[in-house]
């Protein structure tokens, strides 16, 4: 392992000063669990590595019914999954959490972490898009709000800028009851998804009324599909309309081959989990 | 530089000079010689390294010593008590749960932990805790029988 000075301020404030002085020597850890690794192949060698773990309240996870659900960028995904409000009120999120990795991941890596990594193949972002999180990312200057999917940039390049940190997720209440997560993997349970697929539905009578669909590990970036989206909403739910959007959707994802299947072979998956993710989700939306 | 840290170890409070950049997995061999924490990959996949974090099953490879300053620490060292195994450890022994034995810490350590939370663990759950434990013996179906047994002789060690 390379050599660095650790830190671990006790406020935001003493870490924005920290990373001033240090700028581009410094990384901040939290969870570890994605910086450790790339540290070790040499992808990343900070000078100072500061982490956010001593921040009181950082990992905190608040629920109110009108503005809905906050959580501090230092939650652990475990932590985020076994939380009674988002197991009763977001079980899209529940869903989501308990298939990321394994446990013993899930109780270091942090969401924050994981969203401001950037990295394309892992599961809530798109979960969180198909919810219209938000994230607020914060400075010493102040403070700005960022939808989820703009803050997605490319391969692991988000909307953070040189001095900022992602500090909170907002989840406003949820305005559509159907929901469905596919997470297909081919090797083993714990490994990123081939193809995932997180969607939610609001219908009336046979109609979409409202949908969001957000794939990951379909691209340079965790996905929503606005498009595919577009196909359904306002239309009469029917067999063809769902094939159209799940094509449709297909069309907005640009994947590449590697060890989980070939670009060719996760465009025909998309097409099929898109279309059996709505069928599961309007079923629970009615 | 050297930081000091203080970490409670299976009970016993250590205060250790470290450099930032020594994973918590070599901290556990090296510096306080409790070699039982095994290191496989290093890079968070084989689970040999499992430990509990204050109660919590993580792999020692991915956190910096630094990083458990003031925290708690269980490694397969302490799960037996005044010489007597941990039900987990005996059901390992008895089900023949170890070829070569590399992977058995992190095995235990993670089957622990999920006794913990959970008890009465169904064959699908027991699975999935363990999905992350690599055996490169692949002897699997006797790790989950072991972990079943366990379940079973704790709960009625506990009527």
């Amino acid at each position: 392992m390379i050599r660095f000075d650790y830190q671990e301020p006790t406020t935001l404030k003493k870490a924005f000063s920290l990373l001033e002085k240090h700028g581009d020597d410094a990384r901040v850890i939290a969870g570890g669990t994605s910086l450790l690794i790339m540290m070790r192949q040499r992808l990343l060698m900070p000078k100072v590595v500061i982490s956010l773990t001593r921040i009181p309240k950082f990992d905190r996870i608040t629920y109110k019914p009108n503005d809905g659900l906050r959580i501090g960028a230092g939650a652990c995904h475990r932590d985020i999954e076994l939380s009674p409000p988002v197991k009763k009120h977001y079980p899209l999120l529940h869903e989501t959490f308990r298939k990321v990795a394994q446990p013993r991941i899930r109780n270091m890596g942090t969401i924050g972490g994981n969203l401001a990594a950037g990295d394309p193949l892992t599961d809530p972002g798109a979960s969180l898009i198909a919810l219209d999180a938000e994230v607020t990312l914060t400075s010493s200057k102040g403070q700005r709000t960022v939808r989820l999917d703009e803050f997605f940039v490319d391969y692991y390049q988000t909307a953070l800028e040189a001095g900022e940190l992602l500090t909170e997720i907002h989840v406003p209440p949820p305005e559509r009851p159907g929901w469905s997560h596919i997470k297909f993997t081919p090797r083993s349970i714990e490994d990123f998804a081939t193809v995932g697929v997180a969607i939610t539905v609001k219908t009336s009578d046979g109609t979409c009324e409202d949908i969001r669909l957000g794939l990951n590990s379909v691209a340079s970036t965790i996905v929503h599909a606005k498009k595919a989206e577009a196909v359904l909403r306002g239309k009469p739910i029917t067999e063809a309309a769902l094939r159209e959007m799940a094509e449709v959707a297909s069309t907005e994802c640009e994947p590449t081959d590697d060890n989980r299947g070939s670009a060719e072979y996760k465009l025909d998956l998309i097409k099929v989990l898109v279309r059996r993710a709505a069928e599961e989700a309007v079923q629970r939306a009615s | 530089m050297k930081q000091t840290i203080r970490v409670t170890v299976n009970g016993r409070v250590y205060q250790e000079d470290v450099e930032p950049r020594i994973l918590l997995a070599h901290f556990l061999r090296e510096n306080i010689g409790l070699t039982g924490t095994h290191i496989g990959c290093v890079v968070g996949e084989c689970g040999a390294c499992s430990v509990l974090l204050d109660s919590k099953v993580v792999k020692s490879c991915l956190h910096f010593a630094v990083q458990a300053d003031g925290r708690e620490i269980t490694t397969i060292e302490g799960l037996a008590k005044d010489g007597e195994l941990n039900p987990v450890q005996e059901a390992f022994v008895k089900n023949y749960a170890f070829q070569c034995g590399y992977c058995t810490p992190g095995m235990v350590m993670t089957s622990y932990a999920l006794l913990q939370t959970n008890p009465n663990p169904t064959e699908a759950e027991i699975r999935k805790a363990l999905a992350g434990n690599l055996c490169m013996c692949t002897g699997y179906v006797q790790i989950v029988d072991a972990v079943k047994e366990a379940a079973k002789q704790q709960s009625t060690a506990k009527v």
